[in-house]
């Protein structure tokens, strides 16, 4: 797949920077482009700033220079109102669930068919029974979110956040502390749902096997930037250093996996001599 | 030099912490208040809370009450009986009741009660991302889960405080009348003919609902702001309670000093 050449894109980032208040960035000068209908998976080691890309999608924070179009809007300088309604074309999928504690599955899969639409809760009922369904969880309707197991738990959270059909789902680290079972599970519900409900999907994680399992495109996280991106098969092959040590999993001495020194702890170090 | 900028970086900062917060508090009290409609929509939510923040602190709040009522009575007895005007026990329980402790104590016990769980329920809900999922599902969180629990407190407070009141006379009432043997006409018709409806009564129902804004606001408004971690829920809980303490009372000067000339 030559993603250059899509001109269809749901997402689309422009040199994107932005850092956590003077910290050094943790997106550095960023372009991307999620093209319709495919799952991409944006991988990398803990902290090289996937989630936070994955915020700046959503509209979560906002970049300190670059632009963000979704859906062809522009979410940088959007209204709140504006984010409000493009938010509705798009589900997220957090990384413990943020499942709502004093609702039961019902009313969490519920939630937001009630706010935003004028559905009867004849309709509702059904809806969410479907979407329960699809996950494999019919009849967990009365468990409370405290009553369930970790992957159930993920499983109730992607039934709320493809309740409205969005068309663009963001996955937060999906198989993050889950047996290989239900990882399994949770990758094949993401894959099938993509596909069925004619979805994009942005799965951020750093699970080799299930990305390189459902995922169309890849691009490779390292220090805010993009180090490598192809297709799964071009990834296995990639050439870069990085990526090798990150697939076969293995120690490497030129890869510095410590946090980039900062101002603070030289003056900290020049303070205690 | 440097002395003087680290003295004068010492008063700005805080000063300047209190002006953030000033403009960021009332920013969410407009937001809470132009979410009044949506909560008009769904009573239930609102309902819900005060049942949560209102009916589970009755307890509390008569029992506290009937002590203090039984406290004032012995003291007041004690006092009055030197001057030989022990049948005023009744008139300064209610009078001492209505006027001052039913509204204060009701919103510190309140702030304690309610409010330390409001703040520390919205912290955690920020904590573990559900005010997040709600505004990513297009939900403002302001409108969702602040405005009900505010509204509901609001609700719940005057009502409290005359559940406090009711119980204060009656607990003085044990004292004076049934322990001390005070004549129980001379007890209720001094209590009578010495209340004004509105310059007692009214006011201390103003006094309370002033507090209620206060305190709801306050908790609300904290939760929302913790850091999402225990440390910092732990921290807005103390915060609700201590900022509410102190407002509370310099309010209830401020209030006194215009109502009761």
């Amino acid at each position: 797949m030559n993603i250059s050449n899509n001109s269809n894109y749901v997402v689309n980032l422009e040199s994107v920077t932005f850092s956590y208040r003077d910290k050094a960035p943790i997106i550095n000068n960023i372009t991307l482009k999620i093209p319709r209908k495919k799952v991409i998976a944006i991988m990398g080691g803990s902290g090289s700033g996937k989630t936070t890309l994955l915020k700046l999608i959503s509209g979560q924070i906002k970049p300190l220079s670059g632009s963000i179009k979704v859906f062809d809007e522009d979410i940088v300088n959007q209204s709140n109102k504006g984010l409000l309604e493009l938010r509705k074309k798009l589900g997220l999928l957090f990384q413990f669930g943020a499942l709502f504690t004093d609702m039961n599955v019902y009313d969490n899969v519920a939630f937001n068919l009630r706010e935003n639409t004028n559905l009867p809760e004849s309709i509702i009922r059904k809806v969410v029974a479907m979407k329960l369904n699809a996950v494999g969880l019919f009849g967990t309707q009365n468990l409370m979110p405290n009553d369930l197991s970790g992957g159930m738990a993920r499983r109730v959270a992607l039934a709320r956040a493809t309740v409205l059909d969005p068309e663009l789902m963001l996955y937060d680290e999906p198989f993050t502390g889950l047996d290989p079972i239900s990882l399994n599970v949770i990758a094949r519900l993401i894959k099938e749902l993509n596909e069925f409900l004619n979805q994009t999907s942005i799965l951020v994680t750093h699970d080799i096997n299930s990305s390189f399992k459902i995922a169309d495109y890849i691009y490779f996280l390292g220090n805010g930037k993009i180090v490598a991106e192809g297709s799964p098969q071009e990834i296995k092959n990639s050439e870069n250093e990085f990526v090798k040590k990150f697939i076969l999993g293995g120690i490497d001495d030129s890869y510095k996996y410590e946090y980039q020194s900062i101002s603070e702890y030289h003056s900290y170090l020049s303070r205690t001599k | 030099m440097n002395k003087v900028y680290t003295f004068i970086s010492a008063i700005g900062k805080p000063f300047a912490n209190f002006i953030i917060h000033l403009g960021a508090i009332i920013n969410v009290f407009i937001s809470i208040l132009y979410s009044f409609v949506y909560v008009f929509k769904n009573p239930y939510l609102v309902i819900k809370e005060i049942y949560y923040c209102g009916v589970k602190s009755l307890i509390i709040i008569s029992c506290s009450g009937f002590f203090v009522g039984m406290v004032l009575a012995l003291q007041g007895y004690n006092t009055l009986s030197k001057f030989g005007s022990v049948s005023m026990v009744g008139s300064l329980v209610a009078i001492s009741l209505l006027r001052e402790l039913g509204p204060v104590l009701t919103a510190i016990l309140f702030a304690a009660r309610a409010g330390s769980g409001i703040t520390a329920e919205i912290g955690l809900m920020k904590a573990t991302e559900q005010l997040e999922a709600m505004n990513v599902m297009a939900v403002s969180p302001i409108k969702r889960v602040l405005a009900p629990k505010f509204l509901g407190g609001v609700i719940s407070t005057p009502l409290l405080c005359g559940t406090f009141n009711v119980s204060g006379i009656y607990g003085g009432y044990v004292v004076a009348v049934i322990i001390l043997k005070l004549d129980e006409g001379s007890f209720w018709s001094q209590m009578i003919s010495n209340i004004d409806f509105h310059y007692d009564v009214l006011n201390g129902i103003i006094k309370s609902i002033v507090f209620a804004i206060v305190i709801n606001l306050i908790s609300v408004y904290q939760g929302y702001i913790s850091k999402p971690t225990p440390e910092g829920v732990s921290n807005a809980t103390t915060q609700t309670v201590v900022n509410s303490a102190i407002i509370i009372f310099a309010l209830d000067y401020i209030l006194t000093a215009l109502m009761f000339k």
